[in-house]
C-alpha cells in the first residue's frame, strides 16, 4: 500500500489528511470508511504495527546502557532526551535535525513518524463538560467556544467505543462518564486514600484513571498485558494508537494511500473558487516538490506544526497565512501545567503488595471552582493524577550505607508511597504564541518556528493551591513525611500544546468555526489540538479524536450537498 | 557529622561559589585515574561494587558483572561527575595503600568496608540542602556515583533482576492487592 516517491502516486484525491498522529489517523479512517479516496501525508518514516516496535520485548539488560540514553544522544537532543529513554527514543525527533526557536523556554516533544505521538501518548481519556465549554463566555476570557457538550457527547461515545477505554463511571457533572471497558483496580494504598478523601470531603473522590488500555480484548486487539512499556509500541495491541487501530482500519477499506517522508510546505489556495485546491510537499528522500489536489483538506500536523503550515501558506487572499483573517493564527498557545503536587509515605499495609505493572495511575477529578467563582485567588481548576506503590530499588537506593543490610533493604518492598500532581488549566493568552522566523530556515528551506510561551499568574497561583490541597489530602489520610513539590517545568512539558487556530463564532476573532472549518476556506478542516478555544484541565486527545470524527461526518455531508 | 563540621562544610561551599575553578583543580589532583585507563581498573571497580552489593543467598554485584556497566556509564555521564569519579578512584587507591600497604583488591572484607565507609563519610553532608548544592555545582561525589551505578547496574542485570529481586516479564494480569509472600522480593521493574 505504501507508495514512496510520487511516480506511482496519482495527483488528485477526494481528501488529503496532513499528519498521521492521533487526530490525523482518525480523519483518514473516517473519510476512507465513508468512501472517499484519501491521501494521508506523514513527514516521517513509516512505523508498522508490531513489526517496527523494535524495543518492545527487550529486557532491561538487553540495552547497552540499560534504560539510559548515551551522552552523544543527550547532547544532540537537549529537549527530547528529557522525556525519552533507551526504549522509546526512536519514536522522538532529533532536536539537531529539527530545530525551533525557544523565545522563552519551551519543550516541544515531537514524533515524526507514521502514528506520530499516538505511539507514546499517556492514554488518558477524559471528557470535557459544559463547565469547560462555557467558562470563557462566563468569565469574559478570550472568546466563547462555538460548541457545547451536547454537540460532542455522541462523538465521545463513538470514539470511546472504537478505541476501547477502561474506566469507572462516577456520575460527576464536571467529568462526564463515557462508554467504558471494565476498570483496572486501585491498589491498597490508593483505596485507602480514596476512602479518606470521600470521608473528609463532600465534593472530592479518587477514581482509577480512564485510559485507552484494554482491560479485555477489543477490536482484535489486546488485552493489555500490564507490562507498562506502552511507549515502546505494544506488540499485543494493548493500547490505542493510529498504528494499531485507525490506520489499519483505513487501509482495510482500500481507499487509503499513505505517503511517509512527505513534509507539507503549504496549503494551496484557489483564488477563483475561494477554497483550498490541495497541498504542496517536499519528499524528504528525493528532495523533490510535489502538488496534490483534493476536494477537502484536513490539517492534523499537531498544534504547533499545523499553525506553522498555515502561516507559511501565503496567497493574495491570505497574505498573513491561510485562513488568518482574524490575526489569531499561531496565537493563544496553551499547555497544561503538571509540575506541582505532593508525595508522602504510609506506615501500614506492610503485608500487602501487588502483581503486574498497571499502565496507569489514579485521578482525583476537578473539585475547584465547580460552581463558578469560589473566592479562590485563581480561576478554573485542575485534576490530580498520581499513583500509589511500594518503594522499590529506584527509591530505596537512597538508603544509607552499603553491604548486606543495604542489599536487603534494596531488594525487598519498602513502605507504601503516593505521588500526585495537579494537571491544571492554562488560560488562552493572546501573546503566548508561535510565529515563523524571519531569517532562519530548516533543512527543507522552511522558516523555523519561534515559540514564545510562559505560564502566568493564574497558573502559578493554581500550582500553589495544588500543593496545598494535595498535601492536605495525604495528611488527612495519615501519610507521613508529606512533601510538596513544584518541579518548575517550562511549557510543553505536559505535551498538551493546543489553541493556535482556535474555534469560535466570529471570523474576526477565530480561525475555525464550530465544525472545525476554516471560516474563509470551508473545505479546510483543522481538528488537532490547535482548534481548542480553552484548555480545560483534562488530557485532551480524546477531545481531538471526537472533534475529528464529528468534523469528518460534517465534511462528507457538506460534500454530498455540494456545499464545499 | 557534628555541628562544627557542618559549619565548616557551609563555609567550604560558600568558598566554592567564588572559586569553583580552584576546587576543580583540587578535585582532579594528581591521583586521578585517566578515563582511558578505566578498563584496567575493572577488578578494582568490581570489588568496590561487590562491597556495596555482596553475594548473599542471591548473586552479588560481581556475579552480575556490574563493573562492565559502571565502566560504560562513566564514559556517558556529565564531565563534572566523571572528573569526580576518576579523582575519587585514584584517591581511594592511594588511601588504601597508605593505610594498609596493599591495594584495595587485596584487602580483607573488613578493610574493604572500612575504606568505603571512609569515602561514604567524605561524600555526604548531614544537611540535605548541602548535598543538593554540592551535587549541582560540583557534580555527584565519587562514592555516591559509585553506589548509584552499582545499584542500577545490579538491579537492571539479569541476575540481579531475576534472582536478587522478582522479575515479571509479561505479567498478563494486574492483581491490585495480594498478601506479601514469605521472603517476598521487590519487583525489579515498575
Amino acid at each position: 500500500m505504501i507508495k514512496l516517491g510520487a511516480s506511482d502516486n496519482k495527483a488528485t484525491y477526494d481528501a488529503i489528511v496532513v499528519g498521521s498522529g492521533i487526530s490525523g489517523g482518525w480523519a483518514a479512517m473516517e473519510l476512507c470508511k465513508k468512501g472517499l479516496k484519501v491521501l494521508l501525508l506523514e513527514r516521517g518514516r513509516n512505523v508498522e504495527h508490531v513489526k517496527d516496535y523494535t524495543t518492545a520485548m527487550l529486557n532491561p539488560w538487553d540495552f547497552d546502557l540499560r534504560g539510559n540514553t548515551a551522552a552523544k544522544y543527550k547532547a544532540e537532543n537537549p529537549v527530547q532526551s528529557q522525556g525519552t529513554n533507551a526504549g522509546n527514543a526512536h519514536f522522538f525527533v532529533n532536536d539537531t535535525e529539527h530545530p525551533y526557536i525557544q523565545q522563552k523556554p519551551f519543550h516541544w516533544f515531537r514524533g515524526y513518524q507514521v502514528g506520530g505521538r499516538s505511539l507514546t501518548w499517556g492514554r488518558q481519556c477524559y471528557r470535557l463538560s459544559d463547565l469547560d465549554f462555557t467558562a470563557n463566555a462566563k468569565e469574559g476570557v478570550a472568546i466563547d467556544w462555538p460548541i457545547r457538550y451536547k454537540d460532542i457527547d455522541p462523538w465521545y461515545s463513538y470514539v470511546e467505543r472504537f478505541i476501547g477505554v477502561s474506566g469507572k463511571k462516577e456520575n460527576l457533572p464536571q467529568l462526564p462518564d463515557g462508554d467504558y471497558l471494565p476498570a483496572l483496580d486501585l491498589n491498597c494504598i490508593e483505596n485507602h486514600l480514596d476512602e479518606s478523601i470521600r470521608k473528609n470531603s463532600h465534593d472530592r473522590l479518587l477514581t482509577i484513571a480512564r485510559v485507552a488500555n484494554l482491560s479485555r480484548g477489543w477490536d482484535n486487539r489486546g488485552p493489555c498485558m500490564n507490562r507498562n512499556l506502552c511507549s515502546r509500541g505494544c506488540p499485543f495491541g494493548g493500547y490505542f494508537s493510529s498504528n494499531s487501530s485507525t490506520i489499519p482500519a483505513a487501509m482495510q477499506t482500500g481507499n487509503l494511500t499513505l505517503r511517509p517522508y512527505s513534509v507539507v510546505t503549504e496549503v494551496m489556495f484557489d483564488e477563483q473558487k475561494q477554497k483550498a485546491k490541495g497541498v504542496r510537499i517536499i519528499d524528504t528522500i528525493t528532495k523533490e516538490n510535489f502538488e496534490y489536489y483534493a476536494k477537502i483538506v484536513f490539517i492534523n500536523a499537531s498544534t504547533i506544526a499545523t499553525a506553522g503550515i498555515l502561516l507559511n501558506s501565503k496567497s493574495h487572499r491570505f497574505p498573513n497565512g491561510f485562513g488568518n483573517d482574524s490575526g489569531e493564527l499561531g496565537h493563544n498557545l496553551m499547555d497544561h501545567h503538571s509540575a506541582a503536587g505532593a508525595q508522602g509515605a504510609y506506615d501500614g499495609y506492610k503485608d500487602m503488595y501487588y502483581k503486574g505493572r498497571r499502565p496507569c495511575g489514579f485521578l482525583i477529578p476537578r473539585f475547584r471552582n465547580i460552581k463558578g467563582n469560589e473566592g479562590l485567588d485563581f480561576t478554573r481548576g485542575y485534576n490530580i493524577q498520581g499513583h500509589g506503590e511500594r518503594s522499590e530499588w529506584m527509591d530505596t537506593m537512597t538508603a544509607d550505607g552499603f553491604g548486606v543490610d543495604f542489599k536487603n533493604t534494596l531488594t525487598h518492598p519498602g513502605h507504601w508511597t503516593v505521588w500526585m500532581a495537579g494537571w491544571g488549566e492554562c488560560l488562552p493568552y493572546h501573546d503566548n504564541m508561535i510565529s515563523l522566523n524571519d531569517t532562519q530556515k530548516d533543512s527543507w528551506g522552511l522558516p523555523l518556528i519561534n515559540i514564545d510561551f510562559s505560564f502566568r499568574e493564574n497558573e502559578n497561583k493554581m500550582m500553589k493551591d495544588i500543593q496545598k490541597t494535595s498535601a492536605e489530602m495525604l495528611t488527612a489520610a495519615g501519610f507521613n513525611n508529606v512533601q510538596t513539590f513544584n518541579y518548575g517545568k517550562p511549557g510543553g512539558d505536559t505535551v498538551h500544546e493546543m489553541g493556535t487556530a482556535r474555534m469560535g463564532h466570529d471570523p474576526k476573532t477565530s480561525v475555525l468555526n464550530g465544525n472545525n472549518q476554516i471560516h474563509a476556506a470551508k473545505n479546510v478542516f483543522v481538528t488537532d489540538g490547535s482548534c481548542m478555544t480553552s484548555s480545560a484541565s483534562q488530557n485532551p486527545s480524546l477531545t481531538y479524536m471526537a472533534l475529528t470524527a464529528r468534523a469528518c461526518d460534517f465534511a462528507v455531508e457538506e460534500l454530498k450537498k455540494g456545499n464545499i | 557529622m557534628n555541628r562544627k563540621k557542618a559549619i565548616q562544610s557551609l563555609l567550604a561551599l560558600a568558598a566554592v561559589g567564588v572559586s569553583s575553578v580552584s576546587v576543580y583543580k583540587w578535585a582532579s589532583d594528581g591521583n586521578a585515574v585517566s578515563i582511558d585507563a578505566l578498563p584496567q581498573k575493572k577488578q578494582l571497580i568490581a570489588d568496590l561494587a561487590d562491597t556495596i552489593i555482596p553475594r548473599t543467598d542471591t548473586p552479588g554485584a560481581k556475579d552480575a558483572h556490574v563493573e562492565d556497566f559502571i565502566i560504560k556509564m562513566i564514559k556517558e555521564i556529565d564531565p563534572k561527575t566523571q572528573r569526580h569519579f576518576l579523582a575519587g578512584l585514584g584517591s581511594l587507591e592511594k588511601y588504601t595503600i597508605d593505610k594498609y600497604d596493599h591495594p584495595f583488591t587485596e584487602c580483607t572484607p573488613q578493610q574493604k568496608i572500612a575504606v568505603l565507609k571512609h569515602f561514604e563519610d567524605k561524600a555526604t553532608y548531614s544537611i540535605g540542602i548541602l548535598n543538593k548544592i554540592n551535587n549541582k555545582f560540583l557534580g555527584t561525589p565519587f562514592f555516591n556515583k559509585l553506589k548509584d551505578l552499582t545499584v542500577e547496574g545490579y538491579c537492571t542485570s539479569q541476575l540481579g533482576a531475576t534472582q536478587g529481586m522478582a522479575y515479571d516479564y509479561v505479567p498478563v494480569k494486574f492483581v491490585a492487592c495480594i498478601p506479601l509472600q514469605k521472603n517476598q522480593k521487590a519487583w525489579a521493574t515498575k
